[in-house]
Formats: structure tokens, sequence, C-alpha cells
């Protein structure tokens, strides 16, 4: 089992699309030589195959991923993008720090439970979008789907925080305006990330080989 | 690329089958590594020099999640090209008696 696994952070180093393609017959490539040279020439032979595979790693995979530069330009496309959404996040994380000094200097928290909307505003919103920002350039998977479970994940766990904090640390700490704030901010940052991906329309079809 | 057309100019192989046959007609010189085969395959598939084979040689005796592969017409036009290139660059090399005229 040992063995497979290497195998399969070794298939790593090879572009994805091309891991797709032919990843499980590789694995299979490799069983069947590991078979045969532990049969035939044991330790020493299956050492031979670790080398051969590495060496081989070493001239393919470089090949593969220049064959995948060269044909559809795919990692300036994702560098693109991927400047565009980290810009972005920059963007909205000063503005958040913009609205909060704002809110500070005028002591809007004094009004309502405005103060408390606007730090779970900025707090969320600064570790969510910085982690919805990494996950999306892990995971090519639907982005909303990203955005929603972070951003359920991190509200809730300020939510929790706050709670758990404010009632020790702060003597007029008021639960259901911590609760509202954290609500709003998931609100606002969903419907945020849902406009996005409405204007960036759908994903499309990755063509990389 | 040429010695994987040639390993399937016998018929119908998986990648492993290519890489004992290549093996064998180099007298074990070039052992084919995975990624190396497989990148190999990819490109013929894309030059259509190589189809991958519907039917499967020894259905019963074999893995069913194995890719056979299979050499086109295209291929064996390619592949026959080739040899004769190669032929006839060893028979100069055998007037200019760089390598010896073999016995008949």
């Amino acid at each position: 089992m040992t063995r497979q696994r290497l195998f399969q952070m070794v298939l790593f180093a090879y572009p994805r699309q091309f891991r797709l393609e032919y990843g499980k017959q590789m694995e299979q490539f490799f069983r069947d030589c590991y078979r045969a040279e532990r049969v035939s020439r044991g330790r020493l032979g299956v050492g031979g195959l670790w080398f051969r595979t590495l060496l081989d790693l070493a001239r393919a995979a470089p090949r593969e991923h220049l064959e995948n530069l060269g044909k559809d330009n795919a990692i300036m496309k994702n560098f693109g993008k991927n400047a565009l959404a980290f810009l972005g996040s920059i963007a909205l994380v000063v503005m958040a720090f913009l609205l909060l000094s704002y809110g500070r200097k005028h002591e809007v928290s004094t009004i309502l439970i405005f103060g408390r909307v606007l730090d779970a505003l900025v707090t969320a919103g600064i570790v969510a979008n910085l982690l919805i920002f990494l996950l999306m350039t892990i995971i090519h998977r639907n982005p909303l789907r990203i955005a929603l479970w972070t951003l359920l994940l991190v509200n809730g766990a300020l939510l929790l925080v706050s709670t758990v904090v404010g009632s020790k640390v702060d003597p007029n700490f008021n639960l259901g305006g911590v609760i509202v704030g954290y609500v709003v901010s998931f609100l606002f940052w969903l419907s945020l990330h849902w406009i996005w991906s409405k204007a960036s329309g759908p994903r499309p079809v990755s063509h990389e080989s | 690329m040429f010695h994987i057309l040639l390993a399937l100019s016998d018929g119908d192989l998986h990648g492993y089958g290519i890489m004992q046959e290549v093996a064998e007609h180099t007298a074990g010189q070039i052992k084919l590594g995975p990624g190396t085969l497989y990148g190999a395959i990819k490109r013929l598939l894309s030059e259509r020099l190589i189809v991958e084979a519907d039917e499967r040689p020894d259905p019963e005796l074999d893995d069913e999640r194995r890719r056979y592969y299979r050499l086109t017409e295209f291929g064996q036009k390619v592949l026959r090209a080739e040899v004769q290139r190669i032929s006839k660059m060893v028979s100069v090399a055998q007037r200019k008696r760089l390598i010896p005229k073999p016995r008949t």
C-alpha cells in the first residue's frame, strides 16, 4: 500500500489533466513493473525501478507542463485570474478597514447594533475571503459552494469565539447583537460572492492537456 | 514514439505490454518509464497514429481496467515510411563501411 501511495504522490508532479487521463493506467503500469522486478531481481530490482521512475518523472513531468503551457497558455490565464482575485480581495479588505475606522471615529457603535455588524463584517470578511481565495486556487470546484461553506464556518467560528471571550471580557456584552452581526456578515459576503459568480458566468470546461 | 509504433505493429498492447515489447526489441537498452510512455501515447493518440482498442485480446484472462492501444492505418503508413528511411540510412552506412553488411 505504501508504494502505491508513494507513486500516487509522484503522479502529483504531472499536470492535472494528464493525471486524470492517464493516472490510473500509470498506477497499473507501475504495479506491473513492481511485481516483475520483485519476482525477478528482488529488492535491488525494486530500488532500480524507483530510481528509473524518479528519473523518468524528472524528464517527463516538465515536458508535460511545458506542452500544457504552450498549448493554451493555461498558466498565464490562471495567473491573470488569480491576480484579479487577489487584487479584489485586497480592495475588499481595504474597504472594510476604511469602513471600520469611519465607524470608530464617528462612534457608530453606539447606534443600535451597527458597530457589531461592522465588526463582524470586517473580521469575517478578512478571514473568510482570504481562505476562499486560497481554497479557490487549490481546489477547482464550484466557487460559490466554496464561498458558502467557508463563510458559514468562519462566521460560525467567530460567533462562537466572540460569545465565549466577549461574555467574559466585555461587561456590556450583547449576545443578540453579536448574533445579528454575524448573520448579516454571512448574508452580506455570500450575496457579494453570488453576484460575483453570476457576473463571471459559468466556468468554462478545461481543455488543458 | 517509433519504438511504440513498432511494438504495436504485431497487435494490440496495453502500456506495460508496450514497455516489455520495447525492452525486448532493444535488448533491454530502453525501458520506458510511466511518464515517458503515457506522454508518448498521448501524443500518438492526438496525432491519430494509434487508437484505443475497442475489444480486448483475451478478455477472460485480463484486467478489464487496462486500456489497449492499436496502430491506425495512418500509423502503419508512418511506421513503414520511418522504417524505409532508417533502412536507406543503414544502406548508406553499409556502403560507407561504417557497419558491416549482413551475411546472406
